[in-house]
């Protein structure tokens, strides 16, 4: 487990190291501590946009004794793993632009509208909590669930990011985007029994169905 | 350490969080003063809390869970120096540096926006690296803009110092270049001379800039 201060620390000495700036996104735990969700988290998640800043970033870490590991172990074969580097008690989860079954994409960039600065030349994009429960709908990874949970639960979430961001990443070929979200919707409901309302789950197999209806239609003009 | 803040602590800090004294943290939360006392001791412990004294010796604290990362940003450098004080709800924070006049300056002309350009304007006179600022202005072209507001500065602020020759050498533009706007579609009545020197519209005019009329010892 790393704490905020902890976390702020290494930052800025990987900011100071870094030899040119560069912007990356926070999601996940990372992202939920600087939201004030979270104390600590194990890894530190981050999305970059070009694989240049994403190799100079892991270069740098290296630097000061990282490791690289294998994804596989925490991800199993899903797509889009990350790259991950660790040292001690401290792990980065390196994404480039895709989070397994999710884009990072324009809106989430523009969503995530607090900058955090650390050092000379290592600026964090902070990703919104709506895109951050998108994301840990991508991962599922065990400790993912409480995460989404813990936020659904303190703060106000607007279900229509969520919706209008799903169709987003289907159109940006991201197929099961629809079926996550309404798979996680009827979790929360039914398991953790969270006061969400039953027609956004709805509106997420909605989606589905015609989403399955249109690449029958698509198949059926090819025959 | 908890991974994640309890949810009561979360609601709580929720119900309280901004800026808030001892009396209105008992209203809020249906709490006595000790009660309350002891609230603040465990969230400072936390680094949730900074307090500054406000008028009649009373304590005013901002709570926020953000405070427990320290960090600085612009418009904190901005409100220290200026009399034109910036509120913002957008969270640009920066750690394990020291934040120049210079940066702030650019930073401020870099938003386009009126506010942050206005009060901007008294960090001119605590510029001290030219060489930096020179070099941040060319980064962003911005070299103009900050000659015809530093000219603006030494109009409404008494005791600036004269521009560095190097800047001015490097950075007039010639006569007939093309003029540039700060803010698109704003231009000022009152600053002509200066805007013809640098061929830049000067986005205000004197009444914008009232607030500077103050004794620049305090």
């Amino acid at each position: 487990m790393i704490s905020i201060n902890e976390q702020k620390n290494l930052l800025v000495t990987l900011g100071n190291k870094l030899p040119k700036q560069i912007t990356t996104y926070a999601i996940g735990g990372t992202a939920m501590m600087f939201l004030g969700f979270k104390e600590s988290t194990k890894d530190i998640d981050l999305v970059f946009t070009s694989s240049e800043e994403r190799n100079l970033f892991k270069k740098t870490a290296e630097s000061f004794g990282y490791n690289e590991m294998d994804s596989v172990i925490v991800y199993g074969v899903k797509n889009n793993r990350p790259m991950m580097i660790n040292l001690g008690n401290s792990r980065f989860d390196l994404f480039l632009m895709d989070v397994i079954d999710f884009t990072f994409s324009p809106s989430m960039q523009e969503r995530a509208e607090q900058v955090h600065h650390f050092g000379k030349n290592l600026i964090i994009r902070i990703a919104d909590k709506h895109d951050i429960i998108l994301m840990k709908c991508a991962t599922n990874r065990a400790r993912d669930e409480e995460d989404i949970i813990n936020i659904v639960k303190i703060s106000d979430i607007n279900w229509n990011i969520l919706i209008e961001e799903a169709k987003k990443q289907v159109k940006l070929g991201r197929e099961t985007a629809f079926l996550e979200m309404g798979e996680l919707i009827e979790k929360l409901i039914s398991k953790y029994k969270l006061n969400i309302s039953k027609k956004i789950g709805d509106k997420f197999y909605t989606l589905l169905k015609e989403q399955a209806e249109k690449k029958k239609k698509n198949y059926d003009k090819k025959v | 350490m908890p991974t994640h803040l309890s949810m009561k602590t979360q609601e709580m800090l929720n119900k309280i969080s901004g800026i808030q004294t001892i009396e209105s943290i008992k209203s809020a939360l249906k709490i006595n003063k000790r009660k309350a006392i002891y609230l603040i001791h465990s969230l400072r412990k936390k680094g949730y809390i900074t307090t500054k004294q406000g008028p009649n010796h009373i304590r005013i604290y901002n709570i926020s869970i953000e405070n427990a990362l320290g960090g600085v940003s612009y418009i904190d450098i901005i409100n220290k120096y200026s009399p034109v004080k910036l509120s913002s709800s957008e969270v640009y924070k920066i750690y394990g540096r020291e934040v120049s006049i210079e940066e702030t300056i650019i930073f401020a002309l870099k938003t386009r926006k009126l506010r942050y350009i206005i009060a901007s304007l008294a960090l001119f006179r605590r510029i001290k690296d030219w060489n930096e600022i020179y070099r941040l202005a060319k980064k962003n072209n911005l070299i103009r803009e900050v000659g015809a507001l530093y000219d603006l500065v030494q109009v409404i602020i008494p005791r600036v110092k004269k521009m560095p020759k190097f800047y001015l050498h490097y950075s007039l533009p010639k006569k007939a270049s093309e003029f540039l706007y700060i803010i698109p579609h704003l231009k000022s009545r009152d600053y002509s001379l200066i805007e013809n020197k640098w061929r830049i519209h000067i986005p205000f005019n004197k009444n914008d800039l009232e607030e500077y009329n103050y004794d620049i010892n305090k």
